[in-house]
């Protein structure tokens, strides 16, 4: 039944998100339903839930492996392959478009060279499509990790993809400055 | 109780009954529908049950509802009418057109409702379907076409609540869903062909079935599986002399809708190739009944032990008994004792691997252990007369019996035993014949012949009687129905054997 | 109060220290925790809310009041949800909240629980707000060391636990059922009702969810009364708006009015209408699941909740998408029906092959292999989704897609003309059909 697959690489988690998943495992009512923030601590160190991660989950949790693979689909935001270094969500919804976005994806398109939905050779820039963000009049946006890159025109684009090609990332528009 | 109104007809019903039920009733009919099924959660999701209940203001799925005193429901008009056929529309839109290679094709769902009223005409282009993964083989019995699934869930409700098991789950969302087992996860629970059975389309499908006859073609029986002594009631589906399937029979008492795996694949010893077809007399093979019949009355002349089985029917353990008190023969058992004897589960399948133990309580029959039977061998004069059963399986049997000769079995198959045995008797399967076994609830459950017999194969209380009337008994019964009526006169089990009804009975039990 | 000054959520809109304890409680924050846990009773906190008219923000706009009332009096294992999953395309409201105001909402969150005397709340934000999620869990742990979580809250003997759950890309955990088993572990499919959450929802218990904009209201009303809250605005609609504005208008972002002002006014003296060159064409007002209204039929309306009902749409989310004469409505309703069929869970069989269906035409349509059948296709499928499903995403995609057919068919069958094939398509012959 729920037998681990063979022949795969050792899985490991640091002793932070050890630690970590074991405190999520005790605030949470039942077993079962700490099954996203879960996955979450595993995304959060290695950016996917490798075959590995998902028999951790069974035996940790105690819930089928049809279960995990069922919310690992489910969800957009979980992936159980590796990421690329960079991936870029840009919205493709109803007021990104309309402010633009249509021009922002060929701009990325054209600056690294895929289409939408593919990766570049070197594994540094992943681009995909986004359905709404939350940030509708401060459009077009892109998610870049945590956060969003908004009011963006190919300038813009341009700039961004500049400063990740040289290895800054710049600093997001809903990183505020704030007080401590 | 609740009062009711469902199609103008006015009902009663206890209170917290599902209007789906309530409905069937009303209608005599069920609603349309895939998804619900009564042994399975509620899931709400094929949306084709849906009837107007007056005073709500969309329609509701009867399935999710319960009666309540007063509703009035209307399941036939055409508010609910046109609702059933834009869904079942919705169900098929992606749905490939496989029928012609598809098995299930005259025991589907989507072809039964389409029929019944759908009867439209697509709109939709062929090349913009959804494509998904066909013929994909999930377990060892279960093979999978993700585009024909109407992802209705019975089969990971299933998995969940009857086996327990979880192998399936729905992956995805969105038209891209898809009924699957994880990567590295089959579907071999010991139950994982009720699956193909709930499955109302042709997603699930038996690997074993796959291909081989078109289901309108088949002829269906009644019978109960002989695989353990749970006893499920069962449905064997053949044509012209070859079983193809056996399917769950509805039982209440027994197996509920459900049989094992194990069970399902009986049938396949029916059709063993080592089948034996032809009486058989050492030194000279194959020979017609009619000249084995001289030697067989030398043989039974001196009887000094009898072995049967408890894989024999209820009427042959019962002539078995007689011919031995016939013959005067005091050495006679009801087979090896614990043989036959494995794993049973918390579900249906029974640790004794036989249909008819209880059998042998009831007839007055005891087992005896292979050790002490192949001392007795050893210390027998006269014929050993063997009937059912492969008790040279055993290598102290074996040996005693090749030692002792003048071995007489009834058998089915080319076996150890038959491989020692003078006279060779060829007897039914429990598929080519009529009989009652006694499942492990002491239900005595009747099964009819599905299969003709092939070659010279005989019906074993036919062999018995003869041999019966060959030792002196003029009252050796000609026909099944005396068997039973003898034996319903000796055993007094409270019922007319000839009458038992559908769901068996228990001797001094609730029935 | 006038409409400009009217600040009951928005205080600290716009500001880089609100999300701090001590700001928030030096502005009046967690006076109305003291005060209810000062020796208020739970129902007298509902009789309170109730009373102010406070209506769902989220999109439904039921009673706040009412749905508290439904979890069975006896009931000990109670839960609240507090509805962060904001997905709804136009909508970027509580994303406000939760970013300059995350106490606002935890104390509006306590008190809300405190009147259903539940024991555990969860603040279910988005996935994609992980840029806040941060911040909001540190507030939370402000509030534990504040002494207002924990046990025996401000020495009340009070219980309430929060924790903050992070979504993972999934629209339809914005319907309540849907948020309720995302929590529980599951996939976010909505459930079938009965039973309804307030009777049995997270782990079969008792639940309570309700949209950020909704709680964030309660620490105001307890202050001011609910007297005070239902002063403003209309009859039916109560209190203030966040109202979350996109398109080319002059002046996009988040505004708070009070519900009743008329869109003209909106329009012109808070967005300053369209940008310079672009005329307002279409309004969607409420979100992107509610039907769209031409300019000149919203130009009569006032953005409440019974006037956009009686003009044909919905308040809904309050996410207004303003459309200018330089959009192509195909064009948008492409983008939507790829949003619906994106997010639809595939649970119920109208709304998994519908939504599919849907943008397969329209983007048929737009290809240039559109036919004049497909137009009656869309509705068919239509009809063939609204009203049957287990919750209201099939509508949602319907409502958008029937009403700019509706409203802007002149723009489908230029389509249509335009491209029609030379040649007849290979169809089935058609039989009588709806």
């Amino acid at each position: 039944m729920n037998r681990p697959v063979e022949n795969q690489a050792a899985f490991a988690l640091s002793p932070e998100t050890t630690a970590r998943i074991d405190r999520i495992v005790e605030r949470y009512p039942t077993k079962a339903s700490a099954l996203m923030p879960c996955i979450w601590a595993i995304t959060d160190e290695l950016n996917h839930v490798p075959p590995g991660g998902v028999d951790f989950l069974v035996a940790k949790l105690e819930v089928t492996k049809a279960r995990v693979y069922e919310v690992l689909s489910f969800y957009t935001m979980y992936r159980t392959e590796p990421q690329a270094e960079h991936v870029l969500q840009v919205c493709h919804n109803i007021s990104c478009h309309i402010m633009g976005a249509r021009n922002v994806i060929a701009q990325m398109e054209k600056r690294l060279g895929i289409r939408m939905g593919e990766t570049t050779p070197d594994g540094k820039f992943g681009l995909e499509g986004a359905e709404c963000l939350g940030a509708c009049g401060h459009g077009p946006v892109v998610q870049l990790g945590k956060h969003l890159y908004e009011y963006l025109d190919t300038a813009k684009v341009d700039d961004l993809l500049e400063n990740l090609r040289k290895g800054t990332v710049p600093r997001a528009d809903t990183d505020r400055e704030l007080e401590a | 109780m609740a009062k009711l109104t469902i199609d103008g007809k006015e009902l009663e019903f206890p209170d917290g009954t599902s209007l789906f039920d309530a409905c069937r009733e009303a209608r005599g009919e069920a609603l349309p529908h895939f998804c619900y099924h009564p042994d399975l959660s509620i899931a709400g999701v094929c949306r084709l049950c849906q009837v107007e209940v007056e005073g709500m203001p969309k329609l509701t799925i009867a399935c999710n509802t319960t009666v309540r005193d007063g509703m009035v429901v209307h399941t036939r008009s055409e508010k609910v009418e046109k609702a059933g056929r834009q869904i079942l529309e919705m169900h098929l839109i992606n749905h490939p057109v496989d029928c012609p290679i598809c098995d299930q094709a005259g025991e589907c769902g989507l072809q039964d409702q389409y029929m019944e009223f759908g009867l439209y005409d697509a709109k939709v282009e062929m090349t913009d379907k959804c494509h998904k993964a066909k013929a994909e083989v999930i377990g060892p019995q279960v093979i999978l076409d993700k585009e024909r699934c109407v992802l209705c869930s019975r089969c990971v409700r299933f998995c969940n609540e009857i086996t327990g098991t979880g192998e399936l789950g729905i992956f995805n969302r969105g038209d891209r869903a898809e009924i699957g087992t994880p990567p590295g996860v089959e579907l071999d629970n010991a139950y994982s062909m009720n699956t193909i059975d709930i499955c109302p389309v042709g997603a699930l499908t038996s690997r074993d079935f796959r291909f081989q006859k078109r289901v309108w073609m088949l002829k269906m029986t009644h019978a109960v599986c002989p695989g353990c002594a749970t006893g499920c009631n069962v449905r064997v589906d053949h044509e012209a002399g070859r079983i193809y399937r056996l399917k769950p029979r509805y039982n209440p008492d027994v197996n509920g809708r459900w049989m094992c795996d194990r069970g399902r694949m009986t049938y396949k010893a029916v059709h063993d190739e080592r089948r034996l077809i032809q009486p058989q007399s050492k030194g000279d093979g194959d020979v017609p009944w009619s000249e084995v019949t001289a030697e067989l009355g030398t043989l039974m002349g001196k009887v000094g032990l009898i072995v049967g089985s408890p894989h024999q029917t209820l009427e042959e353990m019962f002539l078995l008994k007689k011919l031995a008190a016939k013959l005067g023969c005091t050495s006679v058992y009801g087979g090896l004792a614990g043989a036959d004897t494995r794993e049973g589960d918390d579900l249906l399948l029974d640790a004794d691997r036989t249909p008819n133990r209880r059998g042998l309580a009831l007839t007055g029959l005891n087992e005896i252990d292979a050790a002490a039977l192949a001392a007795a061998i050893a210390g027998t004069e006269g014929t050993i007369l063997v009937h059912g059963g492969n008790p040279a399986a055993d290598s102290a049997v074996s040996e005693a019996l090749a030692a002792h000769g003048q071995v007489v079995y009834l058998g089915q198959v080319a076996n150890e035993t038959a491989a020692v045995a003078e006279v060779l008797l060829p007897v039914a399967t429990w598929a080519e014949k009529a009989g009652i076994f006694v499942n492990r609830q002491g239900r005595l459950q009747g099964f009819a012949q599905a299969i003709g017999r092939a070659g010279a194969v005989r019906e074993d209380w036919r062999v018995l009687s003869e041999l019966l009337a060959g030792a002196g008994d003029e009252a050796a019964p000609g026909s099944l129905k005396a068997v039973r009526e003898l034996m319903g006169s000796e055993l007094s089990p409270g019922i007319d054997l000839n009458k038992l009804p559908a769901r068996g009975f228990v001797p001094g039990g609730e029935n | 109060m006038s409409g400009k000054d009217l600040r009951i959520l928005s205080e600290r809109f716009g500001r880089n220290d609100g999300h701090k304890l001590a700001v928030y409680e030096q502005e009046g924050g967690y006076k109305a925790l003291r005060m209810v846990l000062g020796g208020m009773k739970p129902a007298e906190v509902r009789e309170v809310v109730k009373d102010s008219g406070l209506r769902g923000r989220g999109g439904a706009g039921f009673p706040t009041g009412v749905k508290w009332g439904f979890v069975p009096a006896d009931a000990d294992d109670v839960y609240f949800m507090v509805n962060a999953d904001e997905s709804e395309p136009g909508t970027f409201k509580d994303r406000y909240l939760l970013d300059y105001d995350p106490h606002q909402t935890i104390e509006g969150t306590i008190i809300s629980c405190f009147a259903v005397n539940a024991k555990l709340a969860f603040i279910y934000i988005r996935g994609e707000f992980g840029w806040l999620i941060d911040r909001v869990e540190k507030a939370v742990e402000e509030a534990y060391a504040a002494g207002f979580l924990g046990k025996n809250i401000l020495g009340s003997g009070y219980d309430l636990d929060m924790i903050v759950h992070k979504g993972a890309g999934a629209y339809i955990c914005g319907e309540e059922t849907g948020l309720i088993n995302s929590v529980e572990g599951l996939k976010g499919q909505p459930r079938i009702k009965p039973p309804f959450p307030a009777v049995s929802g997270f782990l079969d218990k008792p639940t309570i969810v309700n949209n950020v904009e909704s709680v964030a209201a309660v620490p105001w009303i307890m202050n001011n009364g609910s007297a005070a809250y239902a002063a403003i605005g209309t009859e039916k609609s109560c209190g203030t708006k966040l109202w979350s504005v996109s398109g080319p208008v002059k002046k996009p972002g988040v505004f708070e009015v009070p519900l009743g002002i008329p869109f003209r006014e909106f329009f012109n003296d808070y967005l300053g209408g369209m940008v310079d060159g672009e005329e307002l064409k279409a309004v969607i007002v409420g979100g992107s699941s509610v039907p769209v209204l031409p300019a000149a039929e919203i130009m009569n309306c006032n953005l409440d909740y019974e006037s956009l009902a009686s003009a044909g749409t919905m308040l809904g989310s309050g996410g207004m998408i303003l459309i200018s004469d330089r959009s192509d409505m195909v064009e948008l309703i492409q983008v939507l029906m790829h949003f619906y069929f994106d997010e639809s869970c595939g649970q119920c069989t109208p709304c998994r092959e519908g939504t599919g269906w849907l943008h397969k035409i329209v983007k048929r349509l737009r290809s240039g292999a559109g036919t004049p059948d497909d137009l009656e296709l869309l509705e068919h499928v239509c009809n063939g989704m609204a009203g049957l499903t287990i919750c209201p995403l099939a509508d949602a995609a319907v409502m958008p897609m029937m009403s700019f057919l509706e409203k802007f068919r002149p723009e489908f069958e230029a389509l249509i003309q335009e491209t029609a094939p030379a040649a007849p398509t290979a169809r089935w012959p058609r039989g009588e059909q709806e």
